[in-house]
């Protein structure tokens, strides 16, 4: 067999190998795998795992390549298998870096929840401390508020107890429930049937003016006349009236609030003792003050 | 060209020679599969699939390369390719996971913080 006859057959297979070449349909491996990687490349694996679309890129020319060169080869449906996996490989790495973006996301997102939560905690917590020392700032005023009220009415209430035992040298001082009662003799304030103060009376009104303004509480103040049974009853209730008022009259002339004093006439209804001996019925004339006890 | 049929022959005689796939080329292939079953391909059902075609291609290119076949190299290279893809797989499952929890922790979260 000469060259040139070699030449010829050589150039004719090489020719028929092109046309069986052209002919021959690509296998699905390598439809399958054109197709998987156009929808890759058009999908998140395109922006987040580039390098490895590309690496699968490079199966697949590789198939495409061995496929125009050959046809349908086991060589080709190798490449195409291979760039099939490695195209499989960049969208799950895509989806796996989306999984985790989202990861990140919640996780930073749950961070800054919780910081809202500890902050929005922390100023209703300053504020709540903030209403208790408030609290605690007024309730140490009003203790303090009440203890110098405790001591003023201590020293209020030691004056007049200081201010009544005087009293003890110029008239009768007891203890009873409707309060303190002051008992004047009738025969030391006024003349007998009269209604007008005796100059000795007056010294010893001014100390019970004294004694009755150490008391510094709002209480009442009445004073109540009282005579004996001597005498028309009729009488007897306006005389212990008017004694009564104008001794009221006098002490409140030497201070004692008009607005806390009164007086009533109670005449002969309330004997201290039988009106039947003259001394008897000295002591129920008299004038009483009773400074109300205490509410 | 004659002289070029005789080399050619030759080159495709050497090509049968060096078939035999190097030791260290299967050893890779075993490396991928071992760190598949590692990260839990075997719990993963995708990722357990392409595990087993690692499995079963190496073996197959094993005989392959045994035999002199010169397709022996690319039938390792889908092993590898298969096993890579247990790996990802495997990795994704557990992310997603972590993704989905992270997202139902938040929501928890936001509705204990709004009633």
């Amino acid at each position: 067999m000469s060259s040139h006859v070699l030449n010829r057959c050589f150039v004719g297979w090489v020719g028929m190998s092109w046309i069986a070449g052209c002919a021959a349909v690509p296998p699905k491996e390598l439809l399958d795998a054109r197709k998987q990687y156009e929808v890759s490349s058009t999908g998140p694996s395109a922006k987040l795992t580039p390098t490895e679309l590309y690496e699968a890129k490079k199966s697949l020319t590789k198939a495409d390549e061995e496929f125009d060169a050959n046809g349908d080869t086991q060589a080709v449906r190798d490449y195409a298998y291979i760039a099939g996996r490695k195209i499989s490989l960049a969208d799950a790495k895509a989806r796996t870096e989306a999984d985790r973006q989202k990861a990140t996301a919640a996780a930073k997102e749950g961070v800054g929840f919780r910081d809202a939560q500890v902050k929005s905690t922390q100023t209703a917590l300053d504020s709540s401390r903030q209403e208790v020392q408030d609290l605690q700032r007024q309730n140490q005023a009003n203790s303090q508020e009440l203890e110098t009220e405790k001591r003023g009415r201590m020293s209020a209430e030691g004056k007049l107890a200081g201010a009544i035992k005087d009293l003890a040298d110029v008239a009768a001082v007891k203890e009873e429930a409707r309060g303190v009662v002051i008992t004047l003799s009738g025969g030391v304030l006024f003349a007998s049937s009269k209604d007008v103060l005796l100059r000795t009376a007056q010294t010893k009104l001014d100390q019970v003016a004294e004694a009755l303004k150490a008391e510094s509480e709002d209480k009442g103040i009445v004073v109540e006349g009282h005579t004996d049974s001597r005498g028309a009853e009729t009488t007897n209730q306006e005389l212990s009236l008017r004694r009564a008022t104008v001794v009221r009259d006098y002490l409140v002339s030497r201070g004692v609030s008009s607005s806390k004093i009164t007086s009533k006439g109670l005449g002969e209804g309330r004997p201290l003792v039988d009106n039947n001996t003259a001394e008897n019925r000295a002591n129920n004339r008299r004038v009483e003050i009773v400074v109300a006890a205490a509410p | 060209m004659v002289k070029q049929i005789i080399v050619a022959s030759g080159l495709s005689l050497v090509g049968c020679a060096g078939a035999q796939i190097a030791p260290e080329k299967f050893e890779e292939s075993q490396a991928s599969i071992r760190g598949a079953e590692e990260v839990g391909a075997n719990d993963v059902p995708a990722a357990k699939l392409h595990l087993q075609l690692a499995k079963d291609q190496t073996e197959k290119a094993k005989k392959m390369s045994a035999a002199g076949d010169p397709a022996a190299e690319l039938m390792l290279a889908r092993a590898r390719s298969d096993a890579e893809l247990a790996v990802v797989l495997s990795r994704e499952d557990s992310i997603r996971q972590e993704a989905v929890k992270a997202t139902e922790d938040l929501k928890t979260l936001q509705d204990r913080g709004n009633p």
